[in-house]
C-alpha cells in the first residue's frame, strides 16, 4: 500500500511533467530569431561594439568582453534529464558543448558527480549531499519543487547573488526578468536575493474560455461578454438541443471540483474572477495585505452562482467528482459546450473531441465579466522554471551569468544567417541538404547525421547547457504567436517555426490571452510552507472543499460558508495569513 | 506459544551431542535458512529503526539523527486534531463491515458452491468470482466512477426500470460507504471462497455417510458436518481479520472519494496521504502508523486469547 501511495505521487508527477513536456516540447527545439527585430539589432550591435573594444579592456576578473583570457573552472553537479541524447563517444563531461564553450567563453564546466535523472535521483543526491555536509560545487541548478531549493538556501552556502546580478546579467535576462514583478519572490531571504531564475516562456498557463463554435454558429448566439450573456449561452446549450440528438444530455460548461476549486483545465475558479476574488490563493486586498481568496465574501456569491448552474443542469450533477482531466472529458466526448482552459489546448486534448465528434468546431474567447463588471483568472506561470545558487567560495562567481548571457544574445531568438539560426551545431540538432534546405531528421539523412546512437531522437546539445535550454525570452513564445495572429508573415525562423507546427486556434488564443493579461490574479505567497501550513492545511482545505462542494450541491444552505470563515479563522488561519502577511513584508522589503 | 521449543524433533537426540554436533548435522538447512532471514532482518527489522522519526521533528535536511526531538507531541496531535474522531469512527466502521461481510459472504458462498455437482461448473464459477481480485483499485475506481455517475449505467438501469431520479451515489456519504464495502466484498468474496473450500475438501467423507446411514437430510448434514468442521478456519480468518480494523483500504477509498463525502469516507489512511505526503508531515505520519499497529497488534492478541478461551482453538 505503501508502495502504491508513493507510486501514485510518482504517476501524478510524471504526468504533470509530461504535460509540461508536451507544452514545452512545441517551443522548444527551434533557433529563433528576435520576436521584436529591433530589439536584437541592438543587442547584436551592443554585442559586436563590447567584442571590439575587447582587446585592451580585460576586466578584473579576466573577461575580455567575449571570453576569460585565461580560461576559468566551474564547478557543479547534474541531473541528466529524459531527453538528453548523445551522440556516440561523447558523454556529459565530454561533449561539443563543453568544447564550445571551453574555446569560445573560456568557461570549463566541470562535475563533480552525475547522476541519470529518473525517480528523483539528482533531487535525492543534493539532498543527501546536503544532509551529510559535503561541499558544494560552484553552481546548482535545480528544476523540480520549491522545498529543495529552500532547503538549499537555508545550508547557508549559497551567496546573495543580488549585486552580481545587477552587475553582470545583460539585458535579456534582466528584460525577462523584470517581465514579472515577483520574480524574486520565492527566493528572497531578508531583502536578499539567494539565487537567479531560469526563465521559461510567459503567459502559457493563462486561462480563456473555449466554446463549441459550431453550437453557438447553430443556435446563433453571439459571443459572451458578461457573466449574463454567458449564462443565456449555456442554457441554449443545455436546452436547445446543440447536438441535435433530441435528447437533453448537453452541459453548459465542463468543470470539475473534485480536488481544487483552482484547477489547470476545466477550471472554475474564473467564476470566483467574476466576483473579484481567486479561491486557493493568496491575493492582495484593498489596504496591502495578503488575504486568503477562499474565505473571501466573493467566493459566497460565486457559491450561490455555480449552485444555480447546478440546478438548471449547466454543469455536471457528477462533477463534484471529477478531477482536471474527467472535467475535460466532458467536453470533449461532446457533451459540454464551455470548457476553460490554457491556450495550448488544441494540441491537448481538443485532438480527441475532433475524434469523437467529427465536425465539432471551438474557438477561445475571453473571460465574461461578472456582474459588477470585475473580471480575474489565474496568472498561470511565472515564467519563472528553475533556480540556479552559486557558492560563497565560488572563484568567479559571474561566470554563470556570462554564460547565461551568452546564449540569451545568441541562442534565445537568433538573427537569420546567425551562427545558431538553424540549431546548436551541424551534424548534431541540424543538417543541410544539397540544396540548401535544412533537416532535423536524422532517421532519413543518416550521413548527415553522423555517430548517431539512437536515431529516433534528435541529438540537441542546448540541453546539455547548465541553463536547461540554452535561455529562453519569456515573452517571445507569446508575442510570434500575437504577431501572427494578427497576419504578419513570419520573418525570423523561430517564427517560420511557430507558423507551422501551432494550429490556427492556437495562435488566436494566445492573442486573447495577451489582450485579456490585465485580468492576471497573482497568488501572492511564494514561500515555503508556514509552520502552522505545515500543521494546519489540511484540516483547513478540507473544511473549505466540503463546504463549498456541499453548497454547490444543496446539501449545505449557503449560509454555511459563514460558519466555515469563522471555523477557518479560529482553527489556524488567522495565524495563516500573519504568517503569511509576515512573510510577504520580509520579502517584498528590500 | 509456550510449546514451541517442544516441538522440534531434531531438538531432542542432539542436546546429548552438545552443539557442535548438532551444527555438524544440520548446518545445510541453517545456509538454506539464511537467505530468508538476512533479507528479513534488512527489509522487515532495519527499517524499524526509522519510527523513531515519530518521536523527532523529522526535517529532511537535518536527517534522521539531527532532528529534534519531541517526544509524544505527533500522538498528541493527532487526538487533539478535530477532525480524528470522525476519521477513527469511519475507519473502524467501515473495516468492521468489511471483516464481518468478508467472512460471512465467502463462507455462504462456499457452502452453496459445495452443493453444486458437476465439477466443471464449479471450477468455472470459482475461477470466476476470483478474477476482482487481480484487478487494481486504479482501474476498478475509474470503472466504478463511471459506472456510478449520474448518467453512468447504474442510474439509467435503475431509470429505466423503476423510473428512480438519478443518485449520486459516490457524492452522498451513506451510499458512499455502502458501496465502498460491496464492491470490496465483490473483489475479495472469491478469495475468501478458496480457503473455505479448501477446509472443505478436508473434511473426512465417512461423516457425511454415516450421516447419511443414520437418515440425516443434506441441511441436517450441513448444520452438523460442514459448519462445525469449518469452524477452526473461521476463527482463524476472523482473528487475523480484526488485526485489520484500522485497516479500511486506502487503495480503494482514495480512487473513489471526494469532498462530498469527507464525513463519512475520510478515514485514517487517506487522511495521513494528505496531511503526512501532500503536506510533508512524515513525523506525524509515522506516528499514526505506530498508533495503528499497535491497535492491531492488541486487537489480534485479544482475539487470540478469546478464541482460545471459547473454542478452545490454537492458532499460533
Amino acid at each position: 500500500m505503501q508502495l502504491k501511495r508513493v507510486s501514485s505521487v510518482l504517476l501524478v508527477s510524471a504526468l504533470a511533467f509530461s504535460v509540461t513536456a508536451c507544452s514545452g516540447n512545441g517551443n522548444n527545439a527551434q533557433n529563433e530569431p528576435a520576436a521584436t527585430k529591433a530589439a536584437a539589432e541592438s543587442t547584436n550591435a551592443g554585442g559586436n561594439a563590447s567584442a571590439t573594444n575587447a582587446a585592451g579592456n580585460v576586466d578584473e576578473t579576466g573577461w575580455d568582453g567575449s571570453k576569460y583570457v585565461e580560461p576559468i573552472t566551474l564547478t557543479t553537479v547534474k541531473g541528466i534529464g529524459t531527453n538528453y541524447f548523445f551522440k556516440n563517444g561523447e558523454t556529459m563531461e565530454n561533449n561539443v558543448m563543453q568544447s564550445y564553450m571551453k574555446d569560445n567563453l573560456g568557461i570549463d564546466v566541470k562535475y563533480d558527480w552525475i547522476v541519470t535523472d529518473t525517480n528523483d535521483a539528482y533531487k535525492t543526491k543534493l539532498r543527501l549531499m546536503l544532509s551529510s555536509g559535503e561541499k558544494m560545487p560552484d553552481v546548482i541548478t535545480y528544476r523540480g519543487d520549491m522545498e529543495t531549493v529552500n532547503m538549499l538556501i537555508d545550508s547557508g552556502q549559497f551567496m546573495d547573488i543580488g549585486d552580481l546580478f545587477d552587475k553582470y546579467a545583460g539585458d535579456n535576462y534582466k528584460k525577462g526578468v523584470e517581465l514579472n514583478a515577483y520574480t524574486w519572490l520565492p527566493v528572497t531571504r531578508d531583502g536578499q536575493r539567494m539565487a537567479l531564475p531560469v526563465l521559461d516562456y510567459a503567459y502559457n498557463d493563462d486561462m480563456l474560455l473555449w466554446l463549441r463554435q459550431d453550437w453557438m454558429d447553430k443556435l446563433g448566439l453571439q459571443p459572451p461578454k458578461t457573466l449574463a450573456d454567458f449564462e443565456a449561452i449555456m442554457d441554449a446549450f443545455v436546452n436547445k438541443d446543440p447536438d441535435g440528438n433530441g435528447k437533453k444530455d448537453t452541459l453548459g460548461i465542463a468543470t470539475g471540483f473534485k480536488n481544487t476549486f483552482l484547477g489547470w483545465m476545466g477550471d472554475i475558479s474564473w467564476l470566483f474572477g467574476d466576483y473579484g476574488t481567486l479561491p486557493g490563493q493568496w491575493n492582495k486586498s484593498a489596504d496591502g495585505t495578503l488575504t486568503y481568496g477562499s474565505i473571501d465574501p466573493g467566493a459566497k456569491q460565486a457559491l450561490a452562482t455555480l449552485k444555480t448552474w447546478m440546478d438548471k443542469g449547466y454543469i455536471s450533477k457528477d462533477s463534484g467528482l471529477k478531477d482536471e482531466n474527467g472535467a475535460a472529458e466532458l467536453f470533449t466526448k461532446g457533451q459540454a459546450g464551455a470548457l476553460v482552459g490554457r491556450n495550448w489546448m488544441p494540441d491537448w486534448p481538443f485532438g480527441d473531441l475532433l475524434n469523437n465528434v467529427p465536425g465539432a468546431k471551438y474557438k477561445g474567447y475571453p473571460l465574461p465579466a461578472g456582474p459588477d463588471g470585475k473580471i480575474g483568472a489565474q496568472s498561470g506561470n511565472p515564467s519563472v522554471n528553475g533556480w540556479m545558487l552559486i557558492n560563497k567560495d565560488a572563484k568567479n562567481p559571474e561566470a554563470l551569468l556570462r554564460y547565461y548571457n551568452f546564449f540569451f544574445d545568441n541562442w534565445a531568438n537568433p538573427e537569420k544567417g546567425s551562427e545558431f539560426e538553424n540549431g546548436f551545431a551541424e551534424g548534431y540538432d541540424w543538417a543541410k541538404l544539397p540544396d540548401g534546405t535544412i533537416t532535423k531528421d536524422p532517421q532519413k539523412y543518416p550521413d548527415l547525421f553522423p555517430d548517431y546512437a539512437d536515431r529516433t531522437h534528435l541529438v540537441e546539445p542546448i540541453y546539455y547547457t547548465l541553463t536547461f535550454e540554452g535561455a529562453r525570452q519569456p515573452s517571445l513564445y507569446a508575442d510570434t504567436m500575437s504577431k501572427l495572429a494578427n497576419g504578419e508573415a513570419p520573418v525570423t525562423p523561430y517564427e517560420i517555426q511557430s507558423a507551422a507546427i501551432r494550429k490556427p486556434e492556437n495562435i488566436e488564443a494566445m492573442k486573447i490571452v495577451l489582450e485579456q493579461k490585465d485580468i492576471r490574479m497573482k497568488n501572492y505567497f511564494q514561500g515555503p510552507l508556514t509552520e502552522t501550513m505545515k500543521q494546519k492545511n489540511e484540516l483547513l482545505n478540507k473544511l473549505i472543499n466540503q463546504t463549498y462542494s456541499k453548497i454547490i450541491y444543496g446539501q449545505s444552505p449557503i449560509d454555511e460558508f459563514d460558519t466555515m470563515v469563522d471555523n477557518w479563522k479560529k482553527s489556524g488561519g488567522d495565524q495563516i495569513t500573519k504568517e503569511v502577511n509576515d512573510w510577504y513584508n520580509s520579502a517584498s522589503s528590500k | 506459544m509456550g510449546t514451541v521449543g517442544k516441538v522440534t524433533g531434531i531438538g531432542t537426540p542432539v542436546r546429548r551431542k552438545g552443539i557442535k554436533g548438532f551444527l555438524r548435522r544440520t548446518w545445510p538447512l541453517h545456509v538454506m535458512l539464511l537467505p530468508a532471514v538476512v533479507l528479513q532482518f534488512i527489509f522487515g527489522y532495519l527499517p524499524l529503526g526509522g519510527l523513531v522519526i515519530a518521536f523527532k521533528d523529522y526535517k529532511p535536511y537535518d536527517g534522521i539523527w539531527g532532528s529534534k526531538w519531541v517526544g509524544l507531541d505527533h500522538f498528541k496531535f493527532m487526538f487533539e486534531y478535530p477532525d480524528s474522531k470522525q476519521v477513527i469512527l469511519n475507519t473502524t466502521l467501515i473495516a468492521g463491515l468489511k471483516i464481518i461481510f468478508n467472512i460471512v459472504v465467502p463462507f455462504c458462498f462456499a457452502l452453496l458452491l459445495n452443493e453444486v455437482r458437476r465439477n466443471s461448473v464449479k471450477r468455472t464459477v470459482q475461477t470466476l468470482v476470483y478474477l476482482p481480485y487481480f484487478i487494481s483499485w486504479v482501474f476498478l475506481g475509474g470503472i466504478l466512477n463511471d459506472m456510478l455517475s449520474t448518467d453512468g449505467i447504474i442510474n439509467m438501469l435503475l431509470h429505466n426500470w423503476f423510473g428512480l431520479d438519478p443518485i449520486l451515489f459516490l457524492g452522498s456519504g451513506n451510499w458512499f460507504r455502502f458501496i465502498v464495502v460491496l464492491t470490496d466484498v465483490w473483489q475479495q468474496f472469491g478469495f475468501g471462497t478458496i480457503v473455505y473450500l479448501a477446509a472443505l475438501a478436508g473434511v473426512n467423507p465417512s461423516l457425511y455417510e454415516a450421516a447419511e446411514v443414520d437418515g440425516a437430510n443434506r441441511w441436517r448434514q450441513t448444520l452438523s458436518i460442514t459448519i462445525p468442521s469449518l469452524a477452526p478456519i473461521v476463527i482463524v480468518v476472523g482473528t487475523l481479520a480484526i488485526g485489520n480494523i484500522m485497516n479500511a483500504g486506502f487503495d480503494q477509498i482514495f480512487n473513489l472519494y471526494n469532498p462530498l463525502v469527507y464525513d463519512k469516507g475520510d478515514i485514517i489512511d487517506t487522511f495521513v496521504y494528505r496531511t503526512g505526503i501532500l503536506n510533508g508531515q512524515y513525523s506525524f505520519g509515522t506516528a499514526v502508523g505506530i498508533f495503528k499497529s499497535i491497535v492491531g497488534f492488541v486487537l489480534i492478541v485479544i482475539g487470540y486469547r478469546v478464541a482460545y478461551k471459547l473454542a478452545d482453538y490454537k492458532i499460533f
